[in-house]
């Protein structure tokens, strides 16, 4: 188990410090991302998790430097391989973004263009970050298809995108990531728009690919199971904030922060039939009226006073932001669940 | 038992011509292949399967929504094939559909309240006070402010508009209520929410469900019992429990077993069986069983023969030549 600490820097391939990203907007400021401090070790799968609206997609997406919104505001620190990126212009990101560090995102028709051929596609994006001549470029996107598992990739590496099936056409993608042997592969929501069964393949290939190619992943979902399926460690985020960081065993198995813990209840699981599902009351909150202590105070059942300052993280490998003390946390998690810390 | 079947289908198929890849040519793909079931008063009927196994046009179907190709469907006794639209109208009553898009299913020129009095309206419940009375009743049976009336859907969030897609599916006090992925498009906390509100009014209005979804973790905790779907045929039907503890259909237990666990120590691990391929074109259907091609225990009978439904032990169903753990 890959444990990495804020000190690990030398030879964490992503780290991120203290990411802050907000929007001016005509009703007000709107804080994406508020403090997201984040270490991706060599070969290692980190997760993100969180319901839409927790500023996770847009925290990665300035990570790429893909937030261009003339009204957006980005501070804090991203270095990547032990250089800071955040502020890079866009040529000089444009060798790591498909070159070092690949992306695939949730519908991969939005990383295609449906005018050329697949094999076309892959063979510009190879050319562009390496000096393969045409010919060569061509032969490695045939391998690449094969790699992902595209049976008759030689015929298929002819054929456009829409004469794919979705999960074919991630795979696509997949393959137009690893194109360059990325260090880094950043993955959006990469299996929400699959069914389960082409979901279980493309996890399975992913894990696979991070054996081989030796890629970290960085994996964004608001998919328990996904996480729990492939991440060594995980970060949890409410509101642009990260609630709890950990090794994945540790969120999981003994969460600590009352958002995890609704986040985990909420789940129906297919090997249990529970008579009623945890719930978390009220809504994902409007990023306009994220209060200024604790982000998920509002809809906390266990909210008192201590909860109008902003809990920071604490702890070592396993963090949490929340003032609930050791005392308290596990007389709570001790009456309802049998899982208690 | 057979007093308490509120509908039955027999051997529904559905088919739609398609256009084929040359120019002119044309393809019958069949959405829906023989589907035979009943839906039991006050049970949740589960149907699972993944994209383009005709789940949702099946749905459609049973409630007329959609005419049949052939096959027979039954509500309460009365045949429904067949009949005019004049003489559906007693029974659409009874029928509700909850879709699954709460953004698609409310017309963002009306307020809320309009939408929910809608069926109200046309199936002339009363005066106008007694139908607002009424939209209010709703709103809170679905636990919405009911001073939210004369508000626009945009300005509620995801899981209020399903309140709201919910809240109109019962102003006729149907019997059946059939919701197509009613929790897929929204919030993990916010899903559940919804799921124990329709857990509560089934017991409250004793209501009967069919619940359409591919999430197979909710479609156990919602259903009495659950049927599975692949390519137009139900492959496998039987109470939840029996069908999630031991399934019989190699479908099912693929289907099963490709779901992320969270490995919290709560539940069994499955052995993780990784299908090769894509569901086949439905019109382009493999001959014999519809799942051979992807099966890893097709036999030639299986690439020649289809099987069909039977009831292999009490209450569990399978269509499979070589049923696992028989």
């Amino acid at each position: 188990m890959p444990m990495s600490v804020a000190t690990a820097t030398s030879d964490a391939v992503l780290r991120v410090r203290d990411l802050r990203v907000s929007f001016a907007t005509r009703q007000g400021l709107v804080r994406a991302v508020d403090g997201l401090t984040l270490d991706v070790a060599p070969k290692e799968v980190v997760g993100i998790v969180g319901e839409s609206g927790s500023g996770k997609s847009v925290a990665m997406y300035s990570v790429l430097g893909l937030v261009r919104d003339a009204n957006a505001q980005i501070t804090g620190s991203v270095e990547f391989e032990g250089r800071e990126i955040l502020g890079l212009s866009d040529k000089e990101m444009q060798p790591l973004r498909g070159g070092q560090i690949g992306m695939i995102f949730q519908d991969p028709m939005t990383a295609l263009t449906p005018v050329y051929a697949v094999g076309r596609q892959i063979v510009e994006q190879i050319r562009q970050h390496t000096d393969m001549t045409k010919a060569q470029a061509k032969e490695r996107a045939v391998e690449l298809l094969a790699e992902v598992g595209i049976p008759d990739a030689r015929r298929r590496v002819e054929s456009f995108p829409h004469e794919f099936s979705g999960g074919m056409r991630q795979r696509v993608v997949i393959a137009m990531a690893l194109s360059c042997n990325p260090r880094l592969l950043i993955a959006d929501e990469p299996t929400t728009a699959l069914d389960v069964t082409t979901q279980a393949q493309i996890l399975d290939l992913m894990g696979r690919l991070r054996d081989t190619h030796g890629s970290s992943i960085v994996i964004i979902t608001h998919d328990m199971g996904v996480i729990a399926e492939m991440a060594d460690r995980v970060t949890v985020m409410y509101a642009g904030r990260p609630v709890e960081s950990g090794p994945e065993v540790d969120i999981v198995r003994s969460p600590r922060h009352p958002y995890t813990w609704g986040l985990l209840g909420a789940v129906p699981r297919i090997g249990e039939r529970s008579e009623r599902l945890a719930t978390i009351p009220g809504n994902v909150m409007s990023p306009l009226d994220v209060p200024v202590g604790c982000a998920f105070a509002p809809r906390c059942e266990y909210a008192m006073p201590a909860c109008e300052a902003r809990p920071e993280m604490r702890g070592e490998g396993h963090q949490h932001a929340c003032w609930l003390s050791d005392e308290q946390r596990v007389a709570i998690r001790a009456t309802p669940t049998k899982d208690a810390p | 038992m057979s007093d308490d079947v509120l509908l039955r289908a027999t051997d529904v198929v559905k088919s739609f011509n398609v256009r084929g890849g040359k120019v002119g040519s044309k393809k019958v793909a069949t959405a829906v292949n023989g589907v035979s079931l009943e839906i039991l008063r006050g049970e949740t009927l589960g149907i699972v399967g993944e994209s383009g196994c005709g789940k949702s046009t099946l749905a459609r179907c049973l409630v007329q929504l959609l005419p049949v190709t052939s096959g027979n469907i039954e509500f309460e006794g009365t045949t429904l094939t067949g009949l005019s639209r004049r003489q559906l109208r007693p029974f659409r009553r009874q029928m509700q559909l909850v879709f699954q898009d709460p953004y698609a299913s409310l017309n963002p020129r009306r307020t809320v309240g309009d939408i929910v009095a809608d069926p109200l309206r046309i199936n002339k419940f009363g005066p106008d006070a007694q139908i607002t009375e009424r939209v209010k009743d709703l709103f809170v049976t679905v636990g919405l402010d009911p001073s939210y009336i004369q508000r626009y859907p945009h300005e509620f969030s995801g899981g209020q508009r399903q309140r709201i897609g919910i809240a109109r599916s019962l102003a006729l006090n149907p019997s059946l209520v059939i919701a197509d992925e009613p929790v897929s498009a929204l919030d993990v906390s916010v899903q559940a929410q919804v799921l124990n509100l329709m857990a509560d009014l089934q017991d409250e209005l004793k209501l009967t469900y069919l619940f359409i979804a591919h999430d197979l973790g909710v479609v156990r905790h919602v259903s009495d019992r659950v049927g599975v779907m692949y390519l137009g045929q139900l492959v496998e039907l039987a109470d939840a429990d029996a069908l999630y503890d031991e399934p019989l259909h190699p479908y099912t237990d693929a289907l099963l077993s490709a779901v992320p666990q969270l490995n919290d120590g709560t539940e069994v691990e499955r052995e993780r069986i990784v299908l090769a391929g894509d569901v086949p074109d439905p019109a382009q259907r493999p001959g014999g069983c519809p799942f051979h091609p992807r099966c890893a225990y097709a036999t030639d009978e299986c690439r020649s023969v289809d099987p069909t439904l039977v009831e292999i032990r009490p209450r569990r169903f399978v269509a499979c030549h070589h049923p696992l753990n028989a």
